[in-house]
């Protein structure tokens, strides 16, 4: 076939040897991958390439959405859509509410008479939207509609209605990428909700598991603890729940206790999800601010009590620190 | 070869596109490790029929895109693919006159690699498999060569792309 021949001809006919091009690609993106890894300079870059390719996950989600939306159109109205639409973000704004009240109310027990001193922050959220999930099945990262654009920073904690799902690792101008809890390059401090046990929870690369690392065999854990985030490493708020403990394994042959826990957030179902933006502030800023907030208060309090003899100011420190 | 004109040429990039469209495609939980090598298949197509318009340079930039759709370091998929475009042209006058299921074999082997110099990649960043799954792809994307090859030759003739 002459057509075939005058297909294959150019190969041999034109430029650098297939080896020599090869190598040149090759040290072309080790170099790459290296500058990537290591240094800042392309980040700009790739937010800006996310910027274009970003509609391409949009575009592979077009089937479930037409799906999606074709069900509420037989099952409603498209005024109904959005109020059940609206009536979901809310609900998951009340439920991460309610998360806080089983840290809050063990917290209440320790620390009674101390706890109004102890003004918890309530962080400020975010609603975003699933719109993709990571192709490679052995890690664990997704992406959300909500960018740089919007506010969102590196490292950004992010939950569902249950508890904690992960933090943000990339972001572009209009969407960001999200490493949850259970990737195996993910860890997170926490603590038993129980007796503040302090632990570092540990993903498997299975969305149904975290493990517990260097828990003494003789620990206070057992199943069914829950989990909570300790707010140790100044990344993650403290006081969410993360996981429940499934089995702790004791194995003499083992210098530590086996523990594996299932995260309490939906990793693989929920769609929309919570970015919160935390106090920036540092430990000991916050502990000086809400001990100035409490003497303060104790001032008026004094004040409006006026002729009465003036008690002594609580010790605010104490308390102060105890709210970190 | 002055003589032959780029005739067509948005069908590549089309069917390229549409390669990474479906690599980003939601699936389901245990579909996920069997994955096609979608964009890695359709790539093979063109570079083995059109060696002259689809070779390393496109592969390279291919895989970039992929990169900056993956999130991975840049530089990752576009070594992988540029390393499947090198072995398929080294093998390109073998594999052209091979009937299909030979094709099927060879392809496997070479995706295959590719998926193990992804795993060596994977592993420098710590995310690591824990088992041999990672060649599902290349034997899931091996058994679909023969309907790829056929359909891309289908469009490939009926719309003349040169």
């Amino acid at each position: 076939m002459a057509h075939e021949e005058q297909v294959i001809k150019p190969l041999f006919a034109k430029g650098p040897s297939l080896g020599i091009r090869l190598l040149v690609f090759a040290v072309l993106s080790a170099v790459l991958m290296v500058i990537d890894a290591r240094f800042e300079t392309l980040k700009p870059l790739r937010s800006q390439m996310g910027l274009v390719l970003t509609p391409f996950y949009w575009l592979a989600d077009v089937p479930v959405r037409v799906w999606d939306g074709a069900t509420q159109q037989i099952s409603s109205r498209s005024e109904l859509m959005a109020e059940n639409e609206k009536l979901k973000a809310e609900a998951l704004l009340l439920q991460r509410r309610l998360q806080k009240l089983a840290a809050l109310t063990e917290q209440n027990v320790r620390l009674r008479e101390l706890l109004n001193s102890a003004a918890l922050v309530d962080e400020e959220v975010l609603v975003g939207e699933l719109i993709g999930v990571d192709p490679n099945p052995y890690t664990h990262r997704i992406l959300i509609d909500k960018g740089e654009k919007d506010g969102v920073f590196l490292g950004q904690p992010v939950l569902d209605a249950r508890g904690l799902m992960g933090q943000v690792v990339e972001i572009m101008p209009y969407t960001s990428r999200v490493l949850l809890l259970t990737d195996n390059t993910h860890s997170i401090p926490v603590q038993v909700n129980r007796n503040g046990l302090r632990a570092i929870a540990v993903g498997t690369g299975n969305p149904e598991r975290l493990e517990l690392r260097h828990v003494a065999d003789t620990a206070d854990i057992k199943e069914g603890d829950l989990l909570v985030s300790s707010g140790m490493g100044q990344r993650f708020p403290a006081g969410y729940p993360v996981a429940t403990v499934k089995e702790v394994i004791h194995d003499s042959g083992q210098p530590f206790a086996i523990v594996r826990a299932v995260p309490t957030a939906a990793l693989n179902r929920s769609r929309y999800l919570l970015l919160v933006f935390s106090d920036r502030r540092t430990p000991e800023e916050r502990a000086n601010d809400s001990a100035e907030a409490q003497e303060a208060a104790d001032r008026e309090a004094e004040q409006a009590r006026n002729g009465e003899p003036a008690t002594d100011a609580p010790a605010a420190d104490a308390p102060a620190q105890e709210s970190n | 070869m002055a003589g032959v004109q780029p005739r067509n040429g948005w069908v590549i990039w089309l069917s390229l596109a549409l390669g990474l469209l479906l690599s980003v495609s939601p699936l389901p939980e245990f579909m996920q490790i069997g994955r096609p090598l979608w964009v890695a298949l359709i790539l093979t197509y063109w570079v083995l029929a059109l060696p002259h318009r689809v070779g390393m340079t496109t592969a390279w930039i291919l895989g970039l895109a992929q990169d900056v759709l993956f999130g991975t370091q840049l530089g990752q998929n576009a070594l992988i693919l540029t390393l499947i475009t090198f072995l398929v042209l080294s093998l390109h006058q073998r594999l052209r006159m091979f009937p299909m299921w030979q094709q099927s074999m060879v392809l496997m082997v070479v995706f295959g690699l590719a998926q193990l110099v992804q795993l060596w990649l994977n592993a420098l960043t710590g995310s690591r498999p824990p088992t041999l799954a990672f060649v599902l792809p290349a034997l899931v994307s091996a058994l679909l060569w023969p309907w790829i090859c056929a359909i891309l030759r289908g469009l490939h003739l009926r719309l003349n792309v040169n």
